[in-house]
């Protein structure tokens, strides 16, 4: 019996790993190719080093295995042989089925991200203010409330002494203005209205920021002036004191969260100056000085944003995606640091926060109801007895009741509840773990009232009731700040920040030009996902690109206004994101293209390829060839080496296709005046090639092959779930491309499917009612 | 030697991301210094005195203290009344401006935009104030140096600036604001300690619910939740042990978190604000300090005093008008009594070394940006200090009336007191060419 017992266990851990030694072709694996992929294709350290996994097909392995090895005698096993070992490295250890089986993947508790970190605030502490769910509308300037005494004639004029001003009647002019870059000499800003030597200006609005970093306000004014950006009591820059007739400039600086919008006021007075001007400008992260772009104001008045600014070490990238998966020291201490910040917060402005005054009798019953509504806030569910104790004794043990808020303040952020969203699900998943994995995803945030209300109601377990809530979800601009995120990881932008090109080379083109194509590829992707088509497939083939007139300038087309409008291309010379001049001078060096560069982009995320890392590193250095060649027949030489060309053989022909584009993205026909030859072959599989002559037969390519559709799908559920697509089956992947194929390639409803299906990851349907407050 | 302050940390091998942590932990006081720690406050009060009832009729050490200066009497033996202190600073703005802006400084306003009662309108001083340059001076030199070097408090300033509300400047068109909030300034004495505290007393709770939600996990979870444990422990063992480096010599005063800013508290305010410099003196945070009540042309309706009226324009009206002159008669000893109450907790508090009192070592001045109100005299303006004798050399118990004596020399004489040799003149080197007052 106990044999038998152990014979049947065998068994099953045999089949379990999948390495059935009863295989044909196990044998000849273990003879011809476990030396040197050792024996269940884990690699062997100096011969080849790399595990044996990938996601070619079962006939393309045993091609690839006919035509390349062994490598020392390549050739060697064809026929059967190389199927049968194919079958049995395929089914072994080979394949992505066989690899999940081998090493399950499963979905890893996580902490908050930086950024979830800091959202998560925003919106906690956003939740207890007034309209801070409101939207900064479609209309943008700013508001201006122009004032001055009423205008003398010369003799009443003449009649003044030099201090003392009879005049009581004050004029006022209101409207709005796109951008505050005035430059009144000795006028009034409203002619035979306003007193043109003494008026107060004050420009009202919210300010609209493209990405999360630190900007730098610059105000210049020979006169009085004070800004004021998410603060209305305190101001950024007091210059309300001017001294004598030069412009003076102020800077400050603030670190704001992106996709947001932020209140901003600006007052302005003259008395007696010879002039009056004012400028306001901002530097963007990224980005150049520059008078504030109408796109970026809003005449809406925001409420206060908590903005957490202490400085985190930076998240853990080695998969590709930024997720919280790993804590030191450093992070600990950051969020330790950042809880003290907000407890400071809250203190600061506990009245408004919590709608109390100091004297108001029921004040500590107010505290006390705000504690425990910002915990569960911040745990994303009810509070649970043992919670709710510790909160009451809390108000029970500190001296006093504004103490208690604070400490419970930081208790919370400190708390893993807050801080590993996941732990939900090691208890009973229910509707709020839905309410929780939504928001996360989509908006990397807690849940807002609405969410909150229907997992109380038991409205968020059926798929209808969650599509519909992610459907919402995803029209808040905090969705746009996310897939905001998305582009910036698809794309590889961080590449983009660092570039710089040789002035010599392209007089002209220097930082705010690529500040420029920075905005000009972001209008793109605005446009393309928040449109109603939505469709992924524009990203690739539109033919036309964003130009203001500094930029039209460079690429050879006309645009008047400093504003950016859209511009036709010819087809065959601007194809979506991957002729977008951004993206090309990127992947580029500072005076030549690289197409090695833009091939290894092109093949790994936009047509959908994995490429291994280079057997050995090659430099590209231009000393090393013979002058007068191109960049084409350059790379040909330097990648000519057989085990170069098993990934050079994709890489090339996509980076070549694009030599029609130099440095800086331009269109252009000859390279070391030689024409450019952008035609090759590129195998999209064993067994078929096509030819590519440009940009545009690469997107055509790409917009029909699931394997682009797959690149573009596993990278934004990376981003919007923080876990591999396999930890929620086998079979994610290829479901959602699809879904995603069969609504004509909706990126949006791609989005709130991604976050639908995570969310209702084992919730049981229909979920248990979760526990009555 | 410039010690760069990175390579100072990695010498001890902190990496910079623990460094805004690190400063968070409170190292208030630095080092103990045997020497004397010579303090200088400076309290202002606006609108102009009532010269009839602030001047005493003698000179010298027999003197009978007038109405408003009645409540200086149990320091008078230690008080030096100096009659004769002239603002002789002129160009733009207005006296009000003028006073308030060059009562520290000595140096013309620049030309700017804010319109005054009169004159040409005018913008901040051109120069730093007093205060600032001893401030700087002493954190210049490590004996010297404390955690701020100078604070800044207010009672009941208005919120705006603008020459009538700063006599305090760190240079030309470099207005120091005054925190008027005992809250803001408890905050930034002790803040950090404060949140220190709160941190230490949620600690244990939050270990307590990692232990519970770490049970349930997986091994693969655990040992990321095992080792945000580990950090915690970590925490809280450095919070300790910060505990232990830092005792403070005098104890964290306590506010009323829900005292409200306004008019009417103005009383109280003004005793936790001297409460809070002399407290954060004696910790040794800072050498200098101001004072500053309300601003130039301040309009604080004082009911506590049964005054109704804005103080501004009782100050306008003439002397013989006996309903406002007793109004402002009780309001100037109001500021008396505070500055008396100044000189008080100054004296009631022992230095750490020695067996003196603080008071004994600060000088304490009480000041004006007006001699007059009704007049806008720039003449003559108030001068009471009190203290100091161990450390100033200044010879009290004295009333005296100097010959029309520009301010300059006195702020010169304040800066040579502190060993400040090297500074010559100050403000409008003009007005200083006879070097400072000698007042031993």
């Amino acid at each position: 019996m106990p044999t038998r017992l152990l014979i049947a266990l065998f068994l099953t851990l045999a089949a379990a790993s999948g390495a059935d030694t009863s295989h044909p072709g196990s044998t000849i694996y273990k003879s011809q190719c476990a030396s040197c992929h050792g024996n269940l294709g884990e690699g062997v350290p100096g011969k080849f080093d790399e595990p044996l996994t990938g996601d070619r097909s079962l006939e393309a392995l045993t091609k690839k295995i006919e035509r390349t090895m062994p490598e020392e005698d390549p050739g060697s096993c064809v026929g059967e042989d190389a199927k049968q070992v194919a079958a049995y490295i395929y089914n072994a250890f080979y394949s992505p089925a066989a690899q999940a089986r081998l090493n399950p993947i499963t979905i890893d508790l996580t902490r908050l991200t930086i950024s979830q970190y800091r959202t998560s605030v925003a919106d906690l502490i956003g939740h207890f203010r007034n309209g801070s769910d409101k939207d900064w509308g479609k209309e943008r300037g700013l508001q201006f409330f122009y004032r001055s005494p009423e205008i003398l004639k010369p003799e009443e004029r003449a009649k003044l002494k030099s201090n003392a001003d009879p005049r009581k009647k004050t004029v006022k002019v209101d409207g709005r203005i796109d951008t505050l870059d005035l430059h009144l000499g000795p006028d009034s800003p409203v002619k035979d209205k306003l007193d043109p030597d003494e008026f107060e200006l004050r420009f009202e609005g919210s300010l609209i920021t493209p990405e999360t970093g630190t900007y730098e306000f610059i105000v210049r004014s020979e006169n009085g002036f004070r800004l004021s950006v998410n603060d209305r009591e305190k101001p950024l820059i007091d210059a309300w004191v001017s001294s004598g007739e030069t412009v003076r400039e102020e800077r400050a600086s603030l670190y704001l969260i992106g996709g947001r919008a932020y209140y901003l006021a600006i007052d302005h007075f003259k008395f007696r100056e010879k002039s009056a001007s004012l400028q306001l400008l901002w530097k963007p992260p990224h980005g150049v000085e520059e008078i504030i772009p109408k796109r970026h104001l809003s005449p809406e008045r925001m409420p206060k944003v908590m903005i957490v600014s202490t400085p985190f070490p930076a998240d853990d990238r080695s998969l590709g995606y930024e997720r919280g998966s790993s804590i030191s020291k450093e992070w600990d201490q950051a969020a330790t640091q950042a809880a003290i910040t907000v407890a400071e917060h809250v203190d600061a402005n506990l009245d408004e926060l919590t709608r109390t005054k100091p004297d108001a009798p029921d004040r500590p019953a107010k505290l006390q109801t705000f504690a425990e509504t910002f915990t569960e806030m911040a745990f994303r569910r009810p509070l649970d007895d043992a919670q709710k104790q510790f909160i009451a004794s809390q108000f029970k043990t500190a001296p006093n009741p504004e103490l208690a808020v604070k400490r419970v303040v930081l208790f919370t952020l400190k708390s893993p509840h807050f801080l590993y969203p996941g732990l939900l699900d090691s208890d009973k998943p229910d509707d709020y773990t839905v309410a929780s994995r939504l928001a996360l995803a989509l908006w990397d945030s807690i849940p807002d009232k609405r969410l909150l209300q229907a997992a109380r109601e038991n409205r968020l377990h059926e798929k209808a009731d969650v599509l519909r809530a992610a459907q919402r979800l995803v029209t808040d601009p905090r969705s746009r700040a996310k897939v905001d995120g998305f582009f910036h990881h698809w794309l590889e932008l961080d590449h983009a920040e660092d570039a710089s090109k040789d002035p010599k080379a392209f007089p002209g083109f220097d930082q705010s030009s690529l500040a420029d194509l920075r905005t000009s590829l972001r209008l793109f992707i605005e446009d393309t996902v928040w449109s109603e088509t939505s469709d992924y497939r524009q990203l690739l083939q539109a033919d036309y690109l964003y130009l203001n007139s500094r930029l039209a300038k460079i690429y050879g087309k006309d645009v008047q206004t400093p504003d950016f409008q859209r511009v036709a291309f010819d087809p065959k010379q601007r194809a979506g994101v991957v002729t977008h001049p951004y993206l090309l001078a990127s992947f580029a060096y500072t005076r030549t293209t690289s197409p090695i560069h833009r091939g290894v982009f092109l093949t790994r995320n936009i047509v959908g390829l994995s490429l291994k890392s280079p057997p050995m590193a090659v430099a590209f250095e231009e000393s090393h060839f013979k002058p007068g060649l191109t960049m084409r027949e350059k790379v040909t030489e330097l990648t000519r080496d057989g085990n170069c060309m098993s990934c050079h053989s994709l890489i090339n022909p996509l980076g070549f296709s694009l030599e029609n584009f130099d440095a800086i993205g331009r269109w252009r026909t000859k390279d070391q005046n030689k024409p450019v030859n952008a035609t090759s072959d590129f195998p999209i599989n064993e067994d078929k090639k096509i030819r590519l002559t440009g940009p545009r037969d690469i997107v055509n390519h790409v917009v029909q092959a699931p394997d682009g559709h797959r690149a573009f799908i596993r990278q934004l559920f990376h981003h919007t779930v923080k876990q591999p697509t396999a930890a929620y089956g086998q079979n994610t992947l290829n479901d959602l491309q699809k879904t995603f194929a069969q609504t004509e390639f909706h990126i949006q409803k791609l989005l709130t499917e991604i976050a639908t299906l995570t969310a209702l990851h084992q919730i049981p349907s229909p979920a248990k009612p979760s526990p009555k407050k | 030697m410039n010690f760069p302050r990175r390579q100072f940390l990695r010498d001890l091998g902190l990496s910079a991301a623990t460094l805004p942590f690190l400063s968070g932990l409170p190292s208030l006081t630095g080092a103990p210094t045997p020497q004397r720690r010579q303090r200088l406050i400076i309290m202002f009060s606006p609108n102009g005195t009532l010269p009839q009832d602030f001047w005493p009729d003698q000179e010298g050490e027999n003197f009978e203290l007038k109405p408003i200066l009645k409540p200086l009497e149990p320091f008078k033996k230690r008080t030096l009344i100096l009659n004769g202190i002239y603002n002789r600073v002129r160009g733009d703005g207005d006296n009000h401006m003028r006073g308030m802006s060059c009562l520290l400084t000595g140096t013309e306003l620049l030309p700017g935009n804010i319109r005054g009662g009169g004159g040409n309108p005018a913008g901040w001083a051109g120069g730093i104030s007093i205060d600032q340059e001893i401030k700087n001076f002493l954190q210049s030199q490590p004996n010297t140096k404390t955690r701020f070097g100078s604070l800044e408090f207010g009672v009941a300033v208005p919120n705006r600036a603008d020459p009538w509300t700063r006599m305090s400047y760190a240079g030309a068109n470099q207005p120091v604001a005054p925190i008027d909030d005992p809250h803001q300034m408890l905050s930034k004495l002790y803040g950090r300690m404060k949140d220190k505290d709160s941190l230490v007393s949620i600690l244990d709770d939050v270990q307590a619910d990692l232990k519970r939600v770490t049970s349930k996990l997986s091994a693969r979870d655990k040992s990321l939740l095992d080792q945000h444990m580990a950090l915690v422990r970590d925490l809280e063992n450095d919070l300790k042990e910060a505990d232990k480096q830092s005792s403070l010599p005098h104890r964290i005063p306590d506010i009323d978190p829900s005292l409200e800013l306004v008019n009417d508290n103005t009383p109280e305010i003004s005793r936790i604000q001297i409460d809070l410099l002399v407290n954060a003196l004696a910790n040794d945070m800072a050498r200098v300090g101001t004072l500053q009540y309300m601003r130039s042309v301040g309009m604080a309706q004082m009911r506590w005093l049964g005054v109704e009226e804005g103080h501004h324009s009782l100050s306008h009206d003439p002397d013989t008008n006996q309903d406002s002159y007793a109004k402002l008669l009780k309001i100037n000893q109001w500021f008396a009594g505070e500055f008396a109450y100044l000189a008080k907790r100054l004296s009631e508090t022992p230095e750490l070394t020695g067996d003196d009192s603080m008071l004994d070592n600060t000088l304490i001045v009480w000041t004006n940006e007006l001699g007059k109100g009704n007049s806008h005299t720039l003449d003559n303006i108030p001068c009471v200090m009190i203290g100091g004798e161990k450390t100033f050399g200044y010879k009290m118990g004295r009333s005296i009336r100097l010959e029309q004596q520009p301010h300059n020399r006195l702020l010169l004489s304040y800066a040579q007191s502190f060993g400040h040799s090297g500074l010559k003149t100050f403000g409008e080197p003009t007005l200083c060419t006879e070097g400072p007052l000698i007042l031993t």
